[in-house]
């Protein structure tokens, strides 16, 4: 017989606010005597039993309900009716109190906690028992369908048609839930939105076949003024410095117009003008614009542009002629020197810091393009062939006018071709006729293309292109299970691996009933794993995941980061995003993420990392030379994207780590608080307040400190990192304090001790990131039903050392995955505790 | 053309006149000057609404902030003195001004502990319905029908589009809405029902097309809305056979989005209806994105406002211009706080004062508006005249989180059932809603009875009087 159950008197000295957060102990009150725990039963994890049935029910009595009771409702929730020998009781509040408790957060720090190995014993008696009961009476649960979002939406178009667009011209912004843009049940349907899905199929037929009646437009792309104008760009020719380069679909051969401006002073003068100009009236900067390379115009800038001149800080081309189709577009300056361009004693690499204190005498500056505008087409000649019309039209009769029926009949062919790619299923002769229908119609307007292009414009619009159907058996009832068929399920596969529509090969398994059979579908998951579309895992799933997108958001006060700019933030977006593909390609363990000691840098962001030994624009990867930055923690997109613009903050980088890694949120702050690291700035005694000082501060207030004391030290332990992720030693010239103590009474000191302090929780850091692939690739959030396929997946990638291709084949073996439980769409409200 | 220092002009985002057209079916060559009235043109004109969110309170409601007539003027009825208050820049159109301060939206507030701290989540959902969110990150979202749409589906179906949602802020941030609530409450002012939130749009070209469609010449639009009319007959029928093949979770869904399809029809014969009737009129250029600043992109919403009521494409919007927990800097109002930290000034009277910074900025985005609407002549009146706008927050002490004197004032006359120049105290614990219920009656929904949490109706213009000039 073990004994699990000291008994151990401490004082709680848990604060409390609102009615939301843990409770105080008013009375304290010592357990006396002893539980025991025997061997029995219920097998777990660790091997850890109880032996008396009686055993977990007092546990929870002694050490959870006096908070957790009907009258004080800490945390808004009541264990006084909570059965732990039969959790399935109340799955919901059983799932909330497995998390609590595998995280080790409850009983909170400073409360009694039962000795030894009995919490762990209890959470895995309860998921043992959650287990048993969910594989008695599984739910595969169930959503509504899905729509394309604007990232899908924009992939599919580019598989289909070889076109490149932003899908965000066309379509309103996606709703997110659970930070991702794929939920279904969020994915409402609108007037707005169905007028936007039939602009965008107008506009991208026409822009894809050519539109030889096309009439002058404009599209303008705009160059944040985070760009640095000393460097190239990506994908400008060599030899140039800043602009943009980018590619643009010209819809029609005929002459176009480019015009450009820049960024200008308060007082109206171009960044860059005459006073502190580089150039001289002999030698002007001057502006390339390339098509695919070449040089189609070369012009001086004027130095002493003005906003008051009746042009304006832009300029323009004469009219270029250009054929139609997708083109490379390059708008640069020429690049007339090497090395700094301000005459400052450190010069910065974002060249335009401000633009109100350009114009000093002695400091030189750059022009900045702000945008560039193509507009056009006049003086339209016809459509030349190019890569996009090669790919639809492939047949093209002879004399349409002349021979109608092959011209039909090549029409047939074309819609053929592109109709079971973009419904993701074969075409039914309904299908077939309504679309010649369409041919037909266009014809008449036009002739032979007009008829394809019109055709293509409904197959874009159509609901089978837009949304995700799923067909169902017929006479399902509600709360009946049905496996999704091979078709559905080529959908959902390679939407999730690769946020595309299925290729040929899942097609054609899917036409005759294979892919479901369980070999085929896990060789068929390791190929799109391997193959390079599954980059989508990283640019879609784990940006995503990771919040990456939120880098773009914060913008470093320039007076601390002066270096920081566009181009950097990029190459961060970029080193996680091929760090995530790598373990994707390489099949690495998911801890991996957590540890890796090399990562993907360019120079540039070698140089932010202080990595010597790299040079030239290309990614590669590279050993850390010092033993500090490990895995995504160490990564500039996360430190970034989890800092305010003129200070690190560990609340968000605290709050960052216990939503993302640890699947953990901390509950919302109440109101009236003021922000919590301007509580105090000012300086002490002579000196500024380091960061921890500050936490300090604020958590002397016992209502921050109830919820503080879980994030501070997380996010303080990286606080070596600054707002931008550069190593520091100091801050405000005064030695940095990283050293802290988590929850559980850990004392971490800097980012080793926190990666240890996170690996210790492996349990955590597993489901929290399965539970984020699970609802990412069943496009639905994860309720309490999931947690037991999520334990298993867990439990089976365990036998694969934690490979990611283990968990991506768990969820997509999963009865979540292939399934659908009719009428059973998520009720799930907050589940935030 | 004039600079101001400090604020970056983009003189090519604005709308100014190029080659295509669109057809006004209402224009002041149709009324002779001086024979219609403002009154008699009410009755075939409906008043202009917009409803604009101030989001996240203003300075103005914080105790100390009141006391110092931060938002509400010290004096009510006619002589009141804005010199002190945010509402400042409204000075110049104070004849176009009815304030009406100390009215409260409870239905904002938590009714559950769980719901505690989840203000910025729910407010905005709040604003314009009056009605308590419902939690949930589900579909299942319910709130209220918004007063905005109560009125479009009223009176919208004489124009093409019965209504426009814009807002200025991205609202797909990580993390940008949590605490058990759905991004729909946090992005949507609009509820075409409880249960159906209306999506805003950003992008003030998207907004441009969808209200006069896309394409260079009135031909090119023809030819896309006879196409696009025959693939919406084909989505109908062809939807029809699908929904027997759909499961019942799929069910609902499809049937909103087949409404949607007849909606988006009719708009297209609305359209098509009014090109025949009406006159054709130089369109302007197509706005080419979302600018930078927020002053130019307000301006372009503006500008976009004021063209769609002058051609009758509608005669809704409601505008949403940030978003409660924003970190945006407005370095044009003189503050360089980032929003939300500005709102929790925790009090201190130096802070208190730079969110007020803040909020003036954003009313001082309005008479650009005011100016734009009131130089539209029809008739003998601007379409000021025949405004109604809305402007005003759902939260008052974004310090707080409270939702106790919140700010709200209404620009325009209304087509005359507004006096303006009247600044209007309600009596403590005045829901906003009764303020809003009187609107809804001034813009001749007069059979409704009650609005949210209304508990009757507020006067908002001045008893008349036998010795009332007016």
């Amino acid at each position: 017989m073990k004994t699990l159950i000291t008994a151990i008197a401490t004082t709680a000295t848990v604060l409390t606010y609102a009615a939301v957060a843990w409770a105080p102990a008013e009375d304290d009150f010592a357990l006396a005597g002893e539980s025991r725990v025997h061997d029995a039963a219920v097998a777990s994890t660790s091997g850890l039993v109880f032996d008396d049935p009686g055993a977990e029910g007092e546990l929870i009595e002694q050490y959870c309900v006096r908070c957790h009771s009907d009258r004080r409702l800490q945390g808004n929730l009541s264990l006084e009716e909570f059965d732990p020998t039969a959790p399935s009781n109340d799955p919901v509040l059983a799932e909330k109190v497995v998390v609590k408790l595998r995280a080790e957060m409850m009983p909170p720090p400073g409360a009694r906690r039962p000795a030894g190995d009995s919490l762990t014993a209890l959470v895995e008696s309860l998921e043992s028992r959650l287990d048993a009961a969910a594989a008695a009476d599984p739910n595969p649960g169930g959503r509504t369908f899905q729509r394309l979002n604007r990232a899908e939406y924009q992939r599919s178009v580019k598989d289909l048609l070889g076109l490149e667009i932003d899908a965000g011209d066309y379509l309103p912004l996606d709703t997110k839930s659970n930070n991702f843009d794929n939920i279904a049940d969020v994915q409402m349907v609108s007037p707005t939105l169905l007028d936007a899905y039939l602009t965008a199929a107008a506009e991208i037929s026409r822009l894809a076949v050519g539109n030889p009646t096309a009439t002058p437009l404009e599209r303008q792309y705009r160059i944040p003024r985070w760009v640095s104008q000393s460097e190239r760009v990506e994908g400008a020719p060599f030899g140039t410095r800043g602009g943009t380069s980018l590619v643009h679909t010209f819809p029609a051969d005929g002459e176009y117009v480019f015009r450009f401006s820049f960024h200008h002073e308060t007082t109206g003068t171009a960044v860059g003008n005459g006073r502190s100009s580089l150039a001289t009236p002999g030698d002007p900067e001057q502006v390339e614009i390339s098509i695919d390379g070449e040089r189609v115009a070369l012009l001086d800038i004027d130095r002493w542009m003005h906003v008051e001149n009746p042009e304006g800080v832009e300029m323009r081309t004469e009219p270029i002629r250009v054929t139609a189709g997708p083109k490379r577009v390059t708008a640069a300056f020429v690049k007339r020197m090497e090395g700094p361009v301000q005459d400052l004693v450190r010069p910065h690499d974002w060249s335009l810091a401000s633009t109100a204190i350009a114009g000093e005498y002695g400091v030189m500056q750059l022009p900045h393009m702000r945008d560039l505008v193509i507009a056009g087409p006049w003086d339209v000649t016809g459509v030349s062939d190019h890569p996009i019309r090669d790919r639809i039209f492939s047949c093209y009769p002879d004399q349409p006018e002349q021979r109608p029926d092959e011209a039909r009949a090549c029409a047939a062919e074309i819609i053929d071709d592109l109709g079971p790619e973009a419904f993701r299923r074969p075409l039914t002769d309904e299908d077939r006729e309504a679309l010649l229908g369409f041919y037909d119609m266009g014809l008449e307007e036009g002739g032979f293309e007009i008829g394809v292009r019109t055709a293509l414009e409904a197959i874009l619009a159509s609901p089978n292109f837009v949304f995700r159907f799923e067909e169902a058996p017929a006479q399902i009832e509600l709360g009946e299970t049905y496996r999704v068929s091979d078709e559905d399920l080529a959908s959902r596969l390679s939407y999730f691996l690769w946020g595309l529509p299925p290729d040929d090969e899942l097609r054609s398994l899917a036409a005759e009933d294979r892919l479901s059979d369980p070999e085929t579908l896990e060789a068929q998951v390791l190929r799109m794993l391997g193959d390079e579309r599954s980059e989508a895992l990283s640019t879609r799933f784990a940006s995503q995941w990771l919040r990456l997108q939120d880098l773009e958001k914060v913008h470093p006060d320039v007076r601390f980061a002066p270096d920081y700019h566009q181009q950097l933030a990029d190459a961060m977006l970029r080193e996680t995003q091929l760090f995530f593909t790598h373990l994707v390609r390489e099949d690495e363990s998911m801890f991996e993420l957590y540890t890796a000691d090399y990562t993907f840098v360019n120079e540039r962001l070698a140089r932010h990392y202080d990595i010597p030994g790299v040079s030239g624009d290309q990614f590669r990867r590279v050993d850390y030379p010092y033993d500090y930055r490990r895995g995504i923690l160490g990564h500039g997109s996360v430190l970034t994207l989890t800092s305010h613009a003129g200070r690190t903050s560990p609340v968000l980088r605290g709050k960052w780590i216990m939503e993302v890694v640890m699947g953990t949120p901390p509950p919302p702050p109440p109101p009236g608080v003021p922000p919590l690291e301007e509580t105090s700035d000012e300086a002490t005694e002579g000196r500024m307040l380091t960061t921890k000082e500050r936490m300090e501060v604020h958590r002397a207030n016992p209502t921050c400190n109830a919820c503080h004391r879980f994030i501070d030290p997380l996010g303080l332990a990286l606080d070596s990192y600054d707002m931008t992720g550069k190593w520091r030693i100091k801050e405000n010239g005064v030695p940095l304090e990283t050293n802290g103590e988590l929850y559980d009474g850990t004392q971490i000191d800097g980012p080793a001790a926190l990666q240890q302090a996170l690996l210790d929780r492996p349990v955590l850091l597993l489901r929290a990131f399965t539970s984020n692939l699970m609802a990412y690739a069943l496009g639905r959030r994860v309720e309490y039903y999931d947690q037991p396929v999520i334990r298993g997946i867990v439990r089976q990638a365990e036998e694969e050392d934690y490979r990611i291709s283990s968990f991506v084949l768990g969820v997509v073996q999963s009865d979540a995955f292939q399934m659908q439980r009719a009428g059973a769409v998520s009720t799930a409200a907050a589940n935030q505790h | 053309m004039r600079f101001i220092t400090g604020k970056q002009i983009e003189r090519r985002t604005f709308l100014k006149g190029v080659g295509a057209t669109v057809s006004l079916p209402f224009l002041d060559a149709m009324v002779p000057a001086g024979r219609g009235s403002a009154a008699a043109m009410s009755e075939f004109d409906r008043t202009r609404f917009v409803a604009i969110e101030l989001v996240h309170g203003c300075a103005g409601s914080n105790d100390w902030g009141a006391s110092q007539n931060l938002w509400a003027p010290a004096e009510v009825g006619r002589n009141f003195d804005l010199s002190p208050s945010a509402l400042s820049p409204l000075d110049p159109w104070r004849d176009y001004l009815t304030i009406v301060s100390n009215t409260d939206v409870r239905m904002a507030e938590a009714f559950e502990p769980n719901e505690i701290g989840g203000d910025h989540f729910r407010s905005s959902a709040v604003f314009l319905t009056q009605s308590h969110p419902k939690q949930t990150e589900s579909s299942d979202v319910f709130v209220g029908t918004s007063m905005d749409q109560l009125y479009a589906q009223r009176f919208g179906q004489d124009t093409p589009i019965p209504s426009m949602q814009l807002c200025i802020e991205n609202v797909d941030q990580s993390g940008g809405c949590a605490y058990g609530y759905s991004c729909v409450y946090t992005d949507s002012l609009s509820w075409a029902s409880p249960t159906e939130p209306l999506p805003m749009v950003r992008d003030p070209r998207v907004a441009f097309d969808m209200l006069f469609g896309a394409g260079g010449t009135p031909e090119e639009r023809a030819v896309r809305r006879r196409t696009s009319s025959s693939i919406l007959d084909w989505i109908n029928d062809d939807m029809r056979s699908l929904r027997r093949r759909l499961g019942p979770n799929d069910h609902e869904r499809l049937d909103r989005y087949l409404d949607n399809v007849r909606e988006i029809e009719r708009r297209i014969q609305g359209i098509e209806a009014q090109n025949t009737s009406g006159e054709q009129r130089e369109l302007p250029e197509a706005p080419a994105g979302v600018p930078d600043s927020f002053s130019e992109h307000m301006r372009l919403m503006f500008d976009l406002q004021a063209l769609a009521f002058a051609s009758d494409m509608t005669r809704v919007f409601a505008l949403k211009t940030g978003r409660d927990a924003s970190a945006r800097v407005y370095p044009e109002s003189g503050s360089d706080t980032p929003f939300h930290p500005a709102s929790h000034h925790g009090g201190v009277e130096e802070r208190v004062l730079d969110f007020a910074k803040i909020n003036q900025y954003h009313v001082s985005m309005l008479p650009y508006f005011l100016e734009k609407l009131s130089e539209i002549q029809e008739g003998d009146s601007t379409m000021l005249d025949k405004s109604m706008i809305v402007f005003g927050s759902p939260m008052a002490d974004g310090n707080l989180h409270n939702h106790r004197r919140c700010p709200l004032v209404v620009l325009g006359k209304g087509n005359g059932t507004l006096d303006g120049n009247l600044h209007v105290r309600a009596p403590d614990g005045t829901p906003m809603s009764n303020a809003m219920l009187s609107i809804m009656h001034k813009l001749g929904m007069d059979d409704m009875e009650h609005f949210g949490d209304s508990t009757g109706e507020m006067a908002l213009t001045m008893p008349r009087t036998s010795t009332d000039a007016r």
